[in-house]
């Protein structure tokens, strides 16, 4: 899976946006949107949220958790815990570059924001690497990991599955019993 | 996507290897030094250093993996192989020591393939060697590892250096999955390229031709 993909899939969240034009109900496959009135505020998936910002219909009101102080406090937890501690999103990361890129201005602080996140993004990469090689010293069979999102496991996904398939086949070696003889 | 144009057949590791892998073709020829237990009349010319017509019982020749497979039978008529120094005593006592510092690409670059296709000859020290190679492949991860996903952008080289084709290949993977994740972060995947095919091919343009 590319992180192309994963925002992809991303864009579906829902975020809250003021829209400065009015509009009925549409209906869409995926589900209905609601009543545009100008001035009150509406949850839209993001997709619809960007492109509404793009062509300048609307203001994107940013969610909750994307505010220092929570996000000081998300990362100080982050530190001083071996897990994994729980986010607000599970796309925090895609979330803040799309609404960082495209509607800064709509965001207090955005500069400290997306320190704090990459601050996040770092600890917990630097986690998943950790209880990877220590998955791999140890030998064990299953490993168990809350709190994960799919950024994280998409970076590490093709090297840790290729090592994993090498290391098992390794071990195949130990046992005797051989499949083939010339 | 990062779909390439022409996806190589993997190596097979473990006792098997894949008949269509480059990397298995070219880890078959890596010599190994062997024995003959019988005569081999009129091969002479196979031995350089000796010039009899035929090879007698008990000469020590090096021969190339994929010829000592084939040859070498259960009843041991016919040749006896001895394991290179990378996997006898001496060098596994330093692989046990410390995996990281070993250069395995000097060892030879198919340390852990080799070693693989060894355990087929069955010698008496095969689980000892089986469990080296695993031991050493575990040690040497968390090195892999880490200088693949924090070498964004560099020379890679010097890193690349020491690691045998295995290690290589994760290497490559580690390496894949953070470029992508930076040029992501970047904004600079959805950037049109033009392939890399095209590029090389060179095509001329119209207007080229047309003047």
């Amino acid at each position: 899976m590319d992180p192309p993909e994963v925002e992809f899939l991303a864009e579906k969240e829902l975020v809250k946006i003021i829209p400065n034009f009015s509009l009925d109900k549409i209906y869409l496959i995926g589900g209905d949107l609601g009543p545009f009135n100008p001035g009150l505020p509406v949850e839209v998936p993001v997709w619809l949220a960007l492109n509404l910002k793009q062509r300048q219909k609307c203001r994107i009101v940013p969610p909750e958790w994307m505010d220092t102080d929570k996000l000081e406090e998300i990362r100080e937890q982050e530190r001083k815990l071996d897990t994994f501690t729980p986010i607000p999103s599970p796309y925090y990361m895609e979330l803040t570059k799309l609404l960082l890129n495209h509607c800064a201005d709509n965001i207090p602080k955005a500069d400290e924001i997306r320190t704090l996140v990459k601050d996040i993004w770092d600890t917990r990469v630097a986690k998943l690497r950790l209880s990877a090689d220590s998955f791999i010293s140890r030998q064990e069979a299953h490993a168990q990991l809350d709190n994960l999102t799919l950024m994280e496991i998409n970076t590490t996904r093709s090297f840790l599955l290729d090592s994993l398939n090498y290391m098992y086949k390794l071990r195949s070696n130990l046992q005797p019993g051989r499949s083939q003889d010339y | 996507m990062d779909s390439q144009s022409y996806m190589p057949v993997p190596p097979g590791i473990g006792m098997e290897d894949n008949f269509f892998s480059l990397d298995d073709i070219l880890l078959s020829h890596e010599r190994l030094p062997c024995s003959t237990e019988s005569a081999f009349p009129r091969l002479g010319f196979l031995e350089k250093s000796s010039e009899t017509r035929d090879i007698p019982e008990g000469t020590k020749m090096e021969m190339p993996l994929w010829l000592a497979k084939g040859l070498y039978e259960r009843k041991r008529r016919v040749l006896s192989v001895e394991l290179p120094k990378v996997y006898r005593e001496g060098w596994r006592t330093v692989f046990g020591a410390d995996p990281t510092v070993v250069d395995l690409h000097k060892m030879g670059p198919y340390y852990y393939g080799l070693g693989s296709q060894l355990l087929h000859f069955d010698s008496p020290e095969n689980p000892e060697i089986a469990n080296t190679i695993l031991q050493t492949f575990i040690g040497r991860f968390r090195r892999t590892m880490d200088s693949s996903q924090n070498a964004y952008n560099e020379d890679t080289s010097a890193l690349v250096e020491r690691l045998d084709c295995l290690e290589r290949s994760l290497f490559k993977a580690g390496q894949s999955g953070l470029n992508s994740f930076q040029l992501w972060e970047k904004g600079r995947s959805s950037h049109l390229t033009a392939s890399s095919l095209v590029i090389n091919y060179r095509k001329r343009k119209i207007t080229d031709l047309q003047a």
